[in-house]
């Protein structure tokens, strides 16, 4: 099967995870249980409440990096975006930080006197990091999304007020764009420095877990920023004309 | 041995003649040919697919270079590059770099191992090669949070020279960001922990 023909509503919901199993934590995220037999896609989602437009522009976006929606944007709503994208973030603060702190700390426990100093190094490293994702993350949930939620209210009232249009003027999601910092950076400079420079661990399968968690985070975080550039974005260009053009016909 | 066969792809007389000297210096009497265009280039490998290396100025390829050695190396996947440039563009095991500020020693060092090591793994060995004393020097001052000017004037080179090593650093380490470029410098011993800039 072509790996890059787009997911459709049509499909069975099996079939799509046997096609690409990196979905199971997206499709975790939307709170749908195994057991759905032969159901289709939109059956699904149906079961769930889920949009469907929705639910297939991210399984997409997730599947084919190339993959860029554009019609389907009109069919959901952007709150319904800003919604996933908080519930990834939490799940970023909840699960993964935590369970990547937690190997580095058995790694501490267990290491030798003579490679103290690394892992501490490494440890710091992390911290330092962790405390920039925070910050990005929740520059997001303090700015982005609060203003992506004004311009769907303001064009659901119809009533647009001239503040909200002075922010608009600021170009506010222009700016995030432009500055959507690449928060992977460090993520692989933290792997190079566990492959490729820090002397061997006693704990060796800890040692990769760690590997693989950061590996993983990394990738995760990648299609996070994605879906954030390539669904987001657009959708909130998409209001921020409507609102303009509302606003005109007044 | 057999005779090697050599294309320089320069633009002037002049390098061309340095090239010729610096072949000569380091033992090697190859079957030369001769070009000065992009077009000439490619005719020549078209019509000698067997030719072992070739070495060309940047300024001649200029912005399609990677296309260029793409291209080539389809055609004559033998073929091992020697590029004069300060851009490391194109990564490949087939493909050595001569840069600006190389002097005199390294210059000829480089050309010595283009043609005589061509069965070892160069990239291998490249990858896994210790970075140069100014590499170390410039890596110092990084991790201790110099900005690009301040170290330019500590160590008395250009800025361009500092980004060009910079960048050097970052390839052969595989570590972009100073944070990460700061740890590497303190678990090697090569500043200390107290020494570090906040």
């Amino acid at each position: 099967m072509n790996n890059k023909l787009p997911l459709t509503a049509k499909m069975k919901m099996a079939d799509i995870i046997h096609l690409d199993y990196r979905l199971i934590p997206i499709i975790g995220r939307f709170g749908i249980e195994y057991g759905f037999g032969n159901k289709t896609v939109s059956e699904v989602c149906e079961d769930y409440a889920i949009n469907t437009s929705f639910f297939i522009e991210i399984i997409n976006s997730y599947h084919n990096h190339d993959y860029f929606p554009q019609e389907q944007l009109q069919n959901f709503k952007a709150s319904l975006i800003i919604k996933y994208l908080s519930n990834t973030h939490t799940y970023y603060l909840n699960v993964k930080l935590p369970e990547i702190e937690s190997y580095i700390s058995q790694i501490k426990q267990e290491v030798t006197v003579d490679n103290r100093k690394n892992i501490d190094l490494l440890s710091d490293f992390f911290a330092e990091y962790k405390i920039e994702l925070i910050n990005h993350l929740n520059r997001e949930d303090t700015d982005v999304f609060p203003y992506v939620e004004l311009l769907e209210k303001a064009i659901e009232s119809n009533c647009i007020s001239d503040d909200v249009l002075q922010i608009i003027e600021s170009k506010p999601i222009d700016q995030y764009a432009n500055n959507h910092e690449n928060v992977e950076l460090k993520l692989s400079d933290l792997k190079n420095l566990i492959i490729r420079y820090l002397p061997p661990l006693v704990c060796k399968d800890v040692c990769q877990k760690l590997l693989f968690e950061l590996f993983r985070l990394e990738s995760d975080l990648e299609d996070h920023t994605r879906i954030e550039d390539k669904v987001l974005v657009p959708k909130v260009k998409l209001l921020e004309k409507q609102v303009l053009e509302n606003c005109n016909r007044k | 041995m057999k005779k090697a066969k050599v294309c320089i792809a320069e633009r002037h007389f002049i390098h061309r003649l340095g090239v010729k000297t610096i072949l000569s210096v380091i033992g090697i009497e190859p079957d030369l040919f001769e070009v000065n265009s992009v077009d000439s280039t490619l005719k020549c490998l078209q019509e000698n697919r067997d030719i072992d290396f070739i070495i060309f100025d940047h300024d001649i390829f200029n912005k399609i270079e990677n296309k260029a050695i793409r291209k080539i190396r389809l055609q004559c996947p033998c073929t091992r590059f020697l590029v004069l440039s300060d851009d490391k563009k194109y990564s490949d095991s087939h493909v050595s770099y001569i840069s600006q500020d190389d002097s005199r020693q390294e210059i000829l060092d480089k050309f010595q191992s283009f043609f005589y090591e061509q069965n070892k793994d160069i990239n291998d060995s490249e990858n896994s090669a210790l970075l140069s004393e100014r590499e170390v020097d410039v890596l110092k001052n990084v991790a201790l949070g110099y900005a690009n000017k301040e170290i330019a004037d500590k160590l008395y080179i250009s800025i361009n020279t500092v980004i060009s090593h910079r960048k050097n650093i970052t390839e052969k380490l595989g570590i972009k960001t100073i944070a990460g470029l700061t740890v590497y410098a303190v678990m090697h011993g090569l500043i200390k922990p107290e020494e570090v800039k906040v």
